[in-house]
């Protein structure tokens, strides 16, 4: 039965090589790479068990994702937030087109490691956005992760709104982006103090729900349209109100709310009442409810922190584990009766903070352009209704008048170790009186409403 | 042509008779169907689990069931000897080679349907969408898998031709992990500064002249929507395309070797 090898035959061989290298290199190639190929060419690392490394090499890299998926989600329904984050890591590497996985980790890394009195650990805060940059470059088509990352900027670092401002911006170039979500655009530019951009964006978005609104009638495009009305109308009159078309014209403030600025009267006392836990005990004039002012204890040269933040942007990398030896708590302090006392207990959470270093800072800082709409009646956008005799500070927050104040302590201080275990270590402002009203046991009782839009403090 | 047809035909009855690719299929189906289960336990990606779970399910077991249908295909003929009643007949090697492949295409074929008809209901009950385009663009995986399987098909039946079937087992498999995972391997070799220009080469030649399975990982914007594929008619042509002559050179060398061996 055996046969010559035909020469047609391996002509054909030859033509077929020949063919299906010429395809596979000209053609095929470049096309998968840019459409199909999920890593984008990076290979893992060995974080993987060898069943899932074969899972990946046979090309199931989607299935192992979403089966690591399915366990991440146990360990959410389980509290074990720990086991979570390497599965996140994971998934987003095996699959770095699922948008939601990226979407949920940023909100996971950002918002749920927290100490045992529910405060954020904002050493994560920088991996959290690396992750969520990660995933806009891996998803450039959608909206979705810019605007995570511009939510990340604007709800939970509640800072630098310009970064939130630009990650809006980057997600309404996307044709995908929810109308509703657009309007988030419009109150970052207030507190970026850009008043005009925000006026013309609700003026720009109330022009295309309306068209919207025409196209179809649907309850969520008469809702859009409505919101973005009355969004419109606030604006309008608060930027009236709240002098800020005068200035704009060149006219004096007289007369408006944010004329004369108001003494908001801050002074802090910190007691170390027992080791690594302090209370911060202070004074605000402002009686109307709704202010809180951010305090921060930090390593003193914890790198890149300055004016009672982080770089919260310093990294481009994930990194799950976030340095072990560096403390930064970062805490409300919430103003009750122009008063604020608040215990923060550390002691529970020691890796959390550390405290390992020397020298510590603690930094108050207040801003209006985080206050809610009835104190920016009175402190304007940008606080030029708002003054301190003491810490009024224009250098920490560029084009912006802040009240800002630094004590020191040290770790023997904080630990209450040597000199300091039989002594209370109390650190305050030159300004701190010590009052016989103790805002615990008078909270319900208001003495006056003085108004914020007279000038007068009320004391 | 008919002997090649009927030969075929002969191997899907025989491909259905076998207990062992029925009991795959059935765990393949049996998957699919508790797929939208997994789905409801994974936080925010429903879908994006339940469509990466089906289509998983859909090319593993095709994997196992194409592998095994062909390791077997021509030594089990000489084993039992039916071999010698099919080739005393007039039936060229050749066209008794090809009918058997053409045999295990259309069994595979057979149960890929079967298996994508039960992800369409599935998905369709689970998500309720009155979209058919939905569902036609979850389909796309199937049908390019399908191109895979027959790629995989084409290696089993030409290592049959000289090869034992356990040996040919791990063989096919080793050389489809191997034809998937070089691409992006490849791309990350040619990525990296770092690497030797003779490394780079190697693996050029490598990339070009082994068969490409990953060219039919088509999956990635099937289960998450949102990324823009560019030019996907033309690709999908020139992956069909490469099958098909992949899968030609392969069935010519098993004829050249099969037309040489003793039976």
């Amino acid at each position: 039965m055996k046969q010559k090898t035909s020469p047609k035959l391996l002509i054909a061989l030859i033509l077929g090589f020949i063919v299906q290298g010429a395809l596979q290199r000209a053609v095929i190639f470049d096309l998968w790479t840019k459409n199909y190929n999920p890593g984008k060419g990076k290979l893992l690392s060995n974080a993987m068990s060898p069943d899932q490394i074969l899972a990946v090499l046979g090309g199931f890299r989607e299935i192992t994702a979403g089966i690591l998926w399915v366990k991440a989600d146990s360990f959410f329904d389980q509290g074990n937030y720990d086991a979570i984050l390497p599965l996140i890591r994971l998934v987003t590497m095996l699959d770095p087109n699922e948008i939601d996985v990226y979407a949920t980790g940023m909100w996971h890394i950002g918002y749920n490691f927290t100490d045992e009195e529910q405060r954020s650990d904002r050493r994560y805060i920088p991996s959290a956005l690396a992750l969520g940059k990660e995933g806009t470059l891996h998803n450039p088509d959608t909206y979705e992760l810019f605007f995570e990352e511009g939510w990340m900027w604007y709800h939970k670092i509640d800072d630098d709104y310009d970064n939130a401002v630009k990650w809006f911006l980057k997600a309404q170039e996307r044709p995908d982006m929810l109308p509703a979500r657009k309007n988030l655009l419009g109150m970052a530019y207030q507190r970026t103090g850009e008043i005009n951009k925000s006026i013309d964006t609700y003026y720009r978005l109330y022009d295309q729900s309306l068209k919207q609104f025409a196209n179809e009638a649907a309850f969520s495009n008469h809702q859009n349209r409505d919101t973005l009305e009355g969004n419109l109308d606030n604006m309008l009159v608060r930027a009236v109100q709240r002098g800020y078309v005068a200035e704009k014209d060149g006219r004096p403030l007289n007369g408006y709310d944010v004329y004369p600025p108001f003494d908001v009267g801050f002074s802090v006392k910190a007691t170390v009442v027992e080791p690594r836990v302090i209370r911060f005990e202070g004074t605000w004039n402002v009686l109307p409810v709704g202010t809180r002012i951010r305090a921060v204890l930090r390593d003193k040269d914890f790198p890149g922190a300055h004016g009672a933040e982080l770089e919260w942007d310093a990294r481009d990398s994930v990194n799950l584990d976030p340095p072990k030896d560096q403390t930064f708590m970062q805490e409300q302090l919430f103003v009750k009766n122009r008063r604020f006392n608040k215990k923060v207990d550390m002691s529970k959470d020691p890796t959390m903070y550390p405290f390992t270093k020397d020298k510590y800072v603690l930094e108050f800082y207040y801003n209006p352009r985080s206050a809610p709409p009835h104190i920016q009646d009175k402190f304007g956008w940008s606080g030029q209704g708002m003054t301190d005799k003491n810490f009024i500070n224009t250098d920490v927050r560029k084009n912006q008048r802040v009240v800002y104040a630094t004590l020191e302590l040290t770790k023997d201080q904080i630990l209450r170790y040597g000199e300091w275990v039989d002594k209370t270590p109390i650190a305050k402002t030159a300004n701190y009186h010590e009052s016989n009203s103790d805002s615990g046991s008078n909270d319900d009782v208001i003495l006056k409403v003085p108004s914020l839009r007279s000038g007068v403090g009320g004391k | 042509m008919r002997p090649i047809l009927s030969i075929a035909a002969t191997t899907v009855g025989e491909a259905i008779r076998r207990r062992v690719l029925l009991v795959i299929l059935l765990i393949g189906v049996l998957f699919i169907v508790v797929a939208p289960g997994l789905g409801i336990l994974s936080a925010r990606s429903e879908t994006t689990v339940l469509r990466a779970f089906m289509l998983g399910v859909i090319q593993g077991v095709s994997m196992i069931i194409a592998v095994i249908l062909t390791v077997y295909m021509i030594p089990n003929e000489i084993e039992r000897r039916t071999i010698y009643t099919i080739l005393s007949k007039p039936v060229q090697r050749w066209q008794f080679l090809v009918g058997k492949y053409l045999g295990a295409v259309l069994s595979l074929l057979l149960m890929m349907s079967m298996m994508s008809a039960v992800m369409g209901v599935m998905f369709f009950l689970q998500q309720q969408s009155k979209n058919p385009g939905e569902i036609a663009d979850l389909l796309k995986g199937p049908a390019m898998y399908f191109i895979q399987m027959c790629l995989l098909a084409a290696v089993g039946i030409f290592f049959s031709t000289f090869l034992p079937p356990l040996v040919n087992f791990f063989l096919s498999i080793g050389v489809f992990l191997v034809g998937t995972f070089f691409n992006p391997l490849f791309q990350t070799l040619q990525e990296n500064k770092n690497t030797a220009p003779m490394v780079k080469l190697i693996a050029q030649g490598v990339n070009t002249f082994l068969p490409n399975f990953a060219n039919y990982n088509v999956q990635n914007p099937i289960i998450n929507p949102t990324q823009q594929i560019q030019n996907e008619g033309r690709y999908f042509l020139g992956v069909t395309v490469y099958g098909v002559v992949y899968i030609s050179i392969l069935l010519i060398i098993g004829i050249l070797i099969f037309d040489r061996r003793e039976v």
